[in-house]
């Protein structure tokens, strides 16, 4: 049985995957923002602070860096990772629930998981395009040095932290099941985590009450711990306390977007709404 | 396809409800403890059925009548709120998951299907879902579109495909797990009368290769061709069941007289004339015309003498047809209405 869902898991994949891929334009979105989006930010920081030494050092102080672009352009990409997790799956289920294909997927006797869960691998393809034009963008445009080493020890981060994502997304798309509507709540969501995160500021400049928050929401911990490898050249063990948390949050997420989803399609059968929109 | 036992009915329902909660409570008339006006609407009201396998069974009834829900429930998409429904000898609540592996089943339209991928994408994906054996995948697929006359057109986006092949298609889905029952929600609609004929004799040869096929319409000359036994379902409840040929017996008519009168003020008189001829099973009046259906025994002997009650009261017959009995009829005689009502 389990042999048979996780080939189930690859077919739903492969669907999403080609259903992607046959719309290229949205490799050339992914190509434009990760470009201009944090780009702004850092415009933003030249005109308010820049040649100031003062305003570096103060930077400096509270980052542990000097990379004032490189700073950015990760908690940028982070940003827009979490905009692809929220926005991929949970539209992705309500596509299919609009559909009808949802309803029909509930006829099979497939694990839910494999619904909640398969459109993830395509959108993960997605990030890692913007990771790499983002990549490029630090080492050409504003020369952070990322060597080999880096990469690898950024791509480990980044493995560690898939199953947070992917738990977030699943547990926003078990959601949507629910309250059938997307983008206003994908919007609530991106702001919360934009300020919470720390995707273009560092979080000790929040409250302490926010801070306390954050510390709970796994993209604060990504975001901390790939400028730490990008930019201060950590090493992965003195990651591995960060990391450690990470792991655990990502479990929750995973076992909350289940349950959710569990109690989700329960409703479902008792009240109709799977194939209403 | 894993067979059933001929012991075993392919749907057993007994004592079945659904209800739903009609209407919306907000949140502003929760939060002030507003009295809570939602209705709870019966859509299934203590059904009865049991349909033996291999046959084809029609649930035959208006829009809103409780076939969707039905089958549904035995689809196990929807929990029934009291009674028991069984489907290959499983129950639904207790063994979901195997009846879905054995079920094939068409509930929506076109669009649930991906448009973006070709019609073999689809079956591969779809056949993943079934859990099918890796190895067996792409000769049941083959067999498949042969089977449905989608092998020429198989590696084309289903955006490309005509309404016909989509439902060609759609059906080809549902015998992917080669299910010994398919339920088949009003497999025609939409359909061009071509395609929709084709479609039919596609679900008599499955039926013919030991399948037994539930199905809802409210097409009643589909149901009256295609079924071995009907359901005529309304409100949630079954008014009738049997044969084609039994339940049109119970309109107790052989023949069936559609008039059309200029009766202009006249107060009835025609009307009440022709009820004591024949049985008046409809009859609606609008600004001096009247249509009635009206019940009979012979055409042929009804027909002069209601024209000779039309001139005694002053009115004209128009339009005379004679149809023989028909579903429609049947439900008109139980119901008072018409199926499209």
């Amino acid at each position: 049985m389990l042999a048979a869902d996780l080939r189930a898991f690859y077919a739903a994949a492969l669907k999403e995957w080609r259903i992607m891929r046959r719309y290229p334009t949205v490799f050339i979105g992914i190509l434009f923002w990760p470009l201009i989006l944090p780009g702004v930010y850092v415009l933003q920081a030249n005109g308010f602070g820049a040649g100031d030494g003062q305003a570096l050092h103060a930077f400096a102080a509270r980052t542990g860096t000097l990379q004032v672009a490189g700073f950015l352009y990760v908690g940028g990409a982070i940003y827009m990772w979490l905009s692809v997790v929220l926005w991929g799956p949970g539209s992705a289920l309500r596509e299919e629930q609009t559909r009808g294909s949802l309803e029909q997927q509930f006829l099979t006797p497939v694990s839910r998981l494999v619904l909640l869960f398969g459109s993830a691998p395509a959108h993960l393809v997605q990030a890692f395009w913007m990771f790499l034009v983002i990549g490029i963008v630090l080492g050409t445009l504003f020369h952070v040095p990322i060597g080999a080493g880096t990469a690898v020890r950024a791509l480990v981060v980044i493995a560690i932290s898939v199953p947070a994502f992917l738990g977030l997304g699943a547990l926003f798309a078990a959601l949507v099941l629910r309250f059938k509507e997307v983008n206003g709540t994908v919007q609530l969501l991106r702001g919360v985590f934009q300020v919470l995160c720390g995707v273009t500021f560092p979080i000790v400049v929040l409250p302490l009450w926010a801070q306390a928050i954050a510390v709970t929401l796994p993209p604060t911990h990504v975001i901390a711990d790939i400028r730490s490898v990008v930019l201060s050249g950590a090493s992965l063990p003195s990651l591995a306390p960060d990391l450690l948390v990470l792991t655990g949050l990502s479990a929750l997420m995973c076992v909350m977007a289940a349950l959710v989803f569990q109690r989700c399609e329960r409703d479902s059968r008792r009240n109709g709404a799977l194939g209403q929109y | 396809m894993s067979a059933i036992s001929s012991d075993v009915p392919a749907v057993e329902i007994t004592d079945l409800v659904k209800t739903f909660t009609q209407g919306r409570r907000t949140l502003v008339q929760r939060v002030r403890h507003a009295p809570d006006q939602r209705r709870q609407h019966r859509a299934v009201d203590d059904l009865n059925l049991r349909v033996e396998a291999g046959e084809i069974f029609g649930v035959l009834g208006p829009n809103g009548a409780g076939k969707t829900t039905t089958l549904r429930i035995l689809a196990t998409l929807l929990e029934p709120t009291s009674g028991q429904a069984r489907v290959l000898g499983l129950d639904v609540n207790e063994r979901p998951r195997e009846i879905r592996r054995r079920l094939g089943a068409v509930l929506a339209g076109e669009r649930s299907l991906y448009w973006k991928l070709t019609g073999r994408e689809n079956l591969e994906y779809y056949a993943a879902l079934y859990h099918m054996p890796a190895r067996q995948v792409k000769g049941r697929i083959a067999a498949i579109l042969e089977d449905m006359e989608l092998t020429d057109r198989a590696d084309d986006y289903v955006e490309r495909y005509s309404t016909g092949m989509r439902q060609r298609l759609i059906l080809a889905r549902a015998l992917l797990p080669d299910p010994p029952l398919l339920m088949l929600d009003e497999p025609t609609v939409g359909l061009d009368p071509q395609a929709a004929h084709h479609l039919r004799e596609r679900i008599v040869r499955l039926s013919k290769q030991g399948r037994t096929v539930l199905l809802t319409t409210h097409y009643m000359e589909e149901a009256d061709q295609l079924c071995d036994r009907i359901a005529i379902i309304d409100h949630g409840r079954i008014v009738a069941l049997g044969t084609p040929a039994e339940l049109k017996r119970t309109v107790r008519a052989a023949q069936v007289v559609r008039l059309e009168a200029a009766v202009g003020s006249e107060n009835g008189a025609f009307l009440d004339r022709l009820s004591s001829l024949a049985t008046v099973a409809r009859h609606d009046r609008v600004d001096g015309h009247m249509t009635a259906t009206v019940h009979c025994q012979s055409a042929r002997e009804f027909v002069p003498v209601a024209f000779d009650a039309a001139m005694a009261v002053g009115a004209t017959i128009q339009h005379v047809e004679v149809i023989p009995v028909t579903l429609e009829d049947v439900f008109l005689a139980l119901t008072g209405r018409a199926l499209r009502e």
